[in-house]
């Protein structure tokens, strides 16, 4: 092969040239690949496995308003102070997305919110580290709470705190109805008459919030649920839910209740503070909203009315998750014993009103906070969660069915769900 | 090759497409090319080539290739989301998750099946809409002796150019309860639904209206026997209510982009034909008809197929605004497949999701294009004999020759 | 006839007045339509949330209040801001550069597997991008750059559209030009590069418009290639305020002061460069 006829300086040119894209290419994917900003290269570089070093943590929570989420962060700094690591507070747009998305890349949060119902799936799926015999005096949780964390045996994670369902009401309209403390509805036919009597041109008596978590309390009051926890069998198909729904269903067709969404609110906290609604039935995290959003709005507090089976409410807890992937187990494990000590627990309760997990922490609770007698009251009679593995999507179009419960075929709406929910748990 | 030749070339090709002309130059300079000197030659100009469109090539292939390929095998696996999809924990499972789309009776295939309903009302009411408003508009911005047609442009097309996201919020406002919308129709003594919470179906809606059934007792002969996990009246539903917010939300941020595909065709009209059909008499509708519209088959062809293409991947709107609710009536394949995916880590029925999605797209696209090719031929034919016809007429009218 | 004495209008005149006024009727109609929205969310943004809920159709804020874009400036939404100023001008540019490249090579040079190439281009073009959710999710996280900044831009780097825009307008460069520079010595990035690309101005142009407003607007993209809320862009970090990750419920003020936010910086391309947006709107037509 003869040499190339070509000057050197040319070819030295042209190989300049191409060296100058490969250059530039490499540039504009490196400037854009390996820049950004400082914050992100620290949450890449975790340090190693807790305990030693400085750990960087990050925690996911579902937030109920800006109270909540500031009592967590400045928590969350305290523990960092003490600690000499970081957290870094994130509120979920939506948890259940955010964790499944977590899990699924490989960089789940370190610490989270983890509710009933959400559990079990992530219990099976081993995406949780178990650590609750790491927890400081962990006899002291309420039992019912610890064996909603529980499943085949193993305990996973210690419950962060728990709330009920109780009736908020209006005091301003309540009195422009002319209504006294006498008329407390106790029964599902006072609960009627009151919603109907709150009823004005731009209130309505009662506000519902979305899905199975705030109907689901007529079905308990009638004896009823959509499963049993502890058998694992689907009892929704049944009269007594039907006839629950179908008052619930009657209520609303009378106009003297609705959905928050019809009521342009997220929530029946939002449509009660708004003043759209003169009632609504929501748990302890309201206390919080109203007095951040709505301090001007005064409210009382009562027990859900009773309803043929008697009294009944819904009980919600969630517990700090620990992912199964973090590389700070330990540091996070320190940080749950920080957030779940008596003291921390009577903070949270006083910033956003949830209800302490421990005994220890519950007679000052009780003397503290009298106003609160309903959701206490609430504690003893409270149903949990349908927490069986598998039933997620039947669940979430249970609640997407109860969004049309105006127009629905109650039957249609327990039926389907009975036969979907079957399918799920085999 | 003399600096005439070059210009020579140059000019001549400057508006072709023959993008082979450089051989010639590309040789560099001189006669000395010798057979082992092209060889070499056509070596390097492959090396620049290939160096040229390499970055491309890595992208597209790492980015669109090889995920295209993943899902593939994702659609056909047991993955749950945890760990590593390709390692061996991972199962080999068939066509068992396209099964649960389509044979299994239970919640999933309903899911799909209501997302795939949704999404068919959706592309039945947004494709016509969008097409006719878009080409109503730029019929109108093409009369010449309207003014400011400038502005005007502008205006319908901002929407198209702004983020969805943006948009979407905004609708969300507008249309609230008690919302700009709602306090317009309330001026005329409407009172508009609760828009984001009300799941009725828009043809249930018109028979209850006309009395053809009640909503709130829908006739057993319709809800007692369905197909694919939805009864009849379920199919029959029409979109909801809140899918009719995101109909007017796509249809009011598409029609710019696709008003301007129609006034470039429409400046494409030749002039002299449309006033050779208005001098024999014939009105402005029917020269619309007869020469306008023939010669904006084509573009109307890009516009539907466009409009088909878009409106099954509608997304963006469906997670801003309504995550699929009320009652799952705004769920779109698209939005379903990432929420089973990304929230109900079913990975392998969503990737098998996706996978049918593209089916539908492609199928739905190419029998479109292969219907309109026919008669658009046909069409083009026919016009152009028209035209002839009416040419010929005209200038014999004049006393001048047939060409 | 009819201009010398305008005072007799004939019936041709006035159906064309007609016309003409239904013309502007259906115009001034529409403009309305395309445009009050975008009034109705600058009004808005200044409203408080209860002005906002009682007066929805008001262009007057009453009181005139700048709290929601406090609220906003005191969020994570500066943040969200910087981001996508990031994302958007890396992969602006590294778009416009990426796609010139490949436009002038299946242009202009002719090597061997070109056309094999170019095929594959438009073929990569037919694929629906939202079906590609999951596919993409799945080779960031393989690629291990999940919920990095690369991950948020190199996906986007390259779009196939953009180098058909490319091509197309290359093979209208007269070869001439060149031909000339290689007589000079020049080797092949340097024609292109300090040749060819100046003279593709009006191109680039519409290629860095439509890049810009493309990536500014990506919402689906990054929900999938990040989890991280130090990565947030505006639109995915936007979309969380309707769940009131601000705190509870429709703040519809602090909504419309955001989406205002992110409208601004496309509007102002929009109104500046208008004339390419058409271009690329039409280029868009051609590729079909």
């Amino acid at each position: 092969m003869t040499s190339p006829r070509r000057t050197p300086a040319r070819t030295a040119r042209r190989r300049a040239g191409l060296a100058a894209l490969a250059l530039a290419s490499a540039t504009v994917l490196a400037a854009c690949g390996g820049g950004g900003f400082e914050e992100d290269s620290t949450d890449t570089a975790d340090g190693p496995t807790g305990g030693e070093g400085k750990a960087s943590l990050q925690m996911l929570i579902a937030s109920s308003g800006d109270a909540e989420t500031k009592a967590v962060e400045d928590a969350a700094a305290a523990w960092a102070e003490e600690s000499g690591n970081e957290v870094k507070v994130v509120v979920a747009q939506d948890m259940a997305q955010q964790l499944s998305q977590g899990f699924a890349g490989g960089n789940p949060p370190d610490i989270f919110y983890l509710d009933a119902s959400l559990f079990p799936d992530y219990a099976v799926n081993e995406n949780l580290y178990a650590y609750a015999d790491q927890v400081d005096d962990v006899d002291d949780f309420y039992q019912p709470l610890r064996d909603t964390f529980t499943l085949d045996g193993t305990e996973y994670c210690v419950p962060k705190d728990f709330s009920t369902l109780a009736l908020q009401i209006n005091t301003k309209s309540w009195e422009a109805a002319g209504l006294t403390e006498d008329d407390l509805p106790t029964t599902w036919d006072e609960l009627a008459d009151v919603a109907g009597k709150l009823t004005t041109g731009d209130q309505v008596g009662l506000a519902l919030g979305p899905g199975r978590d705030r109907v689901g309390a007529f079905l308990v009051e009638n004896g009823g649920f959509w499963a049993d926890s502890e058998s694992g069998e689907i009892t929704a198909d049944t009269p007594e839910n039907a006839e629950a729904l179908q008052y619930a269903q009657d209520l609303l067709k009378s106009g003297d209740a609705a959905f928050s969404a019809d009521l342009d609110s997220g929530w029946g906290g939002e449509a009660f503070g708004t003043e759209r609604a003169a009632m609504t039935i929501e748990g302890n995290w309201i206390k919080g909203a109203m007095e951040n959003d709505y301090p001007d709005v005064d409210y009382t507090v009562a027990e859900l009315p009773e309803g043929p089976a008697g009294k009944g409410t819904l009980q919600f807890t969630q517990c700090w998750g620990i992912s199964a992937e973090s590389k700070n187990q330990s540091a996070a494990v320190d940080l749950v014993n920080f957030l779940t000590t008596p003291e921390q627990q009577l903070e949270f309760a006083d910033a956003f009103g949830v209800m302490p997990s421990r005994q220890a922490a519950q007679q000052d609770y009780v003397d503290s906070y009298p106003e609160d007698a309903a959701f206490i009251a609430g504690g003893e009679y409270g149903q949990g969660p349908v927490n069986l593995p598998g039933v997620g999507p039947a669940l979430a179009d249970l609640d997407s069915q109860l969004e049309s419960l105006k127009s629905a075929n109650v039957e249609d709406v327990l039926g389907s769900f009975q036969k979907n929910a079957e399918a799920a748990v085999e | 090759m003399t600096p005439d030749g070059r210009t020579a070339t140059g000019s001549v090709l400057a508006t072709s497409s023959v993008s082979s002309a450089p051989t010639t130059g590309r040789g560099g300079p001189g006669p000395r090319r010798t057979g082992t000197g092209r060889r070499r030659l056509g070596e390097s100009t492959n090396l620049s080539g290939w160096l040229f469109v390499a970055p491309t090539l890595v992208v597209l292939g790492l980015f669109l290739l090889v995920p295209i390929l993943m899902a593939l095998w994702v659609s056909v696996s047991d993955w749950t989301g945890k760990g590593n999809p390709f390692s061996g924990d991972t199962g080999f499972v068939g066509l068992d998750n396209y099964k649960v789309l389509f044979t299994e009776d239970a919640l999933t295939r309903q899911d799909f099946m209501t997302s795939l309903r949704n999404n068919f009302y959706f592309v039945l009411l947004v494709v016509p809409a969008q097409t006719v408003l878009a080409l109503f508009l730029a019929v109108v911005l093409n009369q010449s002796l309207l003014k400011a047609r400038g502005f005007f442009r502008s205006a319908f097309y901002f929407p198209s150019v702004t983020s969805s996201v943006a948009i979407s919020l905004t609708f969300l406002f507008l249309f609230t309860g008690s919302g700009a919308v709602n306090s317009l129709l309330g001026f005329v003594g409407i009172d508009g639904p609760n828009w984001f919470s009300d799941a009725r179906g828009l043809i249930h809606i018109v028979g209850d209206k006309l009395g053809v059934w009640s909503i709130d007792s829908p006739p057993a002969a319709l809800t007692d026997s369905g197909v694919l996990s939805l009864s009849w009246w379920d199919w029959l539903s029409g979109p909801s209510v809140a899918l009719c917010v995101i109909i007017m939300l796509v249809v009011w941020t598409t029609t710019g982009t696709f008003m301007l595909m129609f006034l470039a065709a429409l400046q494409d009209v030749p002039q002299d034909v449309v006033e050779a059909s208005r001098i024999d008499g014939a009105n402005r509708w029917n020269t619309f008809r007869a020469v306008t519209l023939p010669h904006l088959r084509p573009t109307m062809l890009l516009v539907i197929t466009l409009g088909l293409i878009g409106t099954w991947q509608v997304f963006d709107q469906v997670f801003v605004m309504t995550t699929g609710g009320p009652s799952k009536t705004t769920s779109t394949p698209a939005y379903l497949q990432y929420f089973y995916a990304f929230e109900g880590q079913e990975w392998g029925v969503a990737a098998a999701m996706a996978f049918v999605l593209f089916l539908i797209i492609f199928v739905l696209t190419g029998l479109q294009r292969f219907l309109f090719r026919d008669k658009d031929a046909i069409a083009e034919k026919r016009a152009v004999r028209a035209r002839n016809r009416r040419r010929r007429k005209a200038l014999a009218a004049e006393g001048g020759e047939v060409r | 006839m009819s201009t010398l004495s305008p005072a007799r209008r004939t019936p041709i005149d006035n159906r064309r007045a007609l016309l003409l006024f239904l013309g502007y009727v259906v115009l001034v109609a529409f403009a309305l339509i395309y445009l009050y929205p975008f009034f109705i969310q600058v009004a808005t943004s200044f409203k408080t949330d209860p002005d906002a809920v009682r007066n929805p159709l008001s262009l007057s804020p009453d009181p005139f209040t700048g709290r929601s874009f406090q609220r906003l400036a005191t969020s994570d939404f500066p943040l969200w801001f910087l981001n996508s100023v990031v994302v958007t001008v890396c992969v602006t540019v590294g778009r416009v550069f990426l796609d010139s490249l490949a436009g002038y090579a299946l242009a202009r040079i002719k090597f061997r597997g070109r056309q094999a190439i170019f095929t594959a281009v438009l073929a990569v073009m037919a694929v629906p991008g939202v079906i590609l959710l999951i596919p993409k999710f799945l080779v960031l996280k393989q690629l291990q750059i999940y919920d990095t900044y690369p991950a948020l831009i190199v996906p986007l780097l390259v779009d196939a559209a953009g180098v058909f825009i490319m091509k197309q307008f290359f093979e209208n460069i007269p070869v001439s030009v060149e031909e000339a520079a290689r007589i000079d010595g020049a080797g092949t990035f340097r024609i292109f590069w300090s040749v060819v690309l100046p003279m593709a101005r009006p191109a680039v142009i519409t290629l860095t418009i439509l890049s810009f407003q493309g990536s500014w607007n990506e919402l689906p993209h990054f929900i999938v290639a990040s989890q991280d809320p130090a990565l947030y862009t505006l639109t995915k970090g936007v979309a969380t305020l309707t769940s009131g990750q601000l705190g509870s419920g429709n703040q519809f003020p602090l909504t419309m002061a955001a989406a205002l936010v992110m409208t601004i910086p496309v509007a102002l391309v929009f109104v500046i460069f208008q004339r390419y947006f058409v271009t690329g709107a039409n280029a868009g037509a051609e590729k079909g």
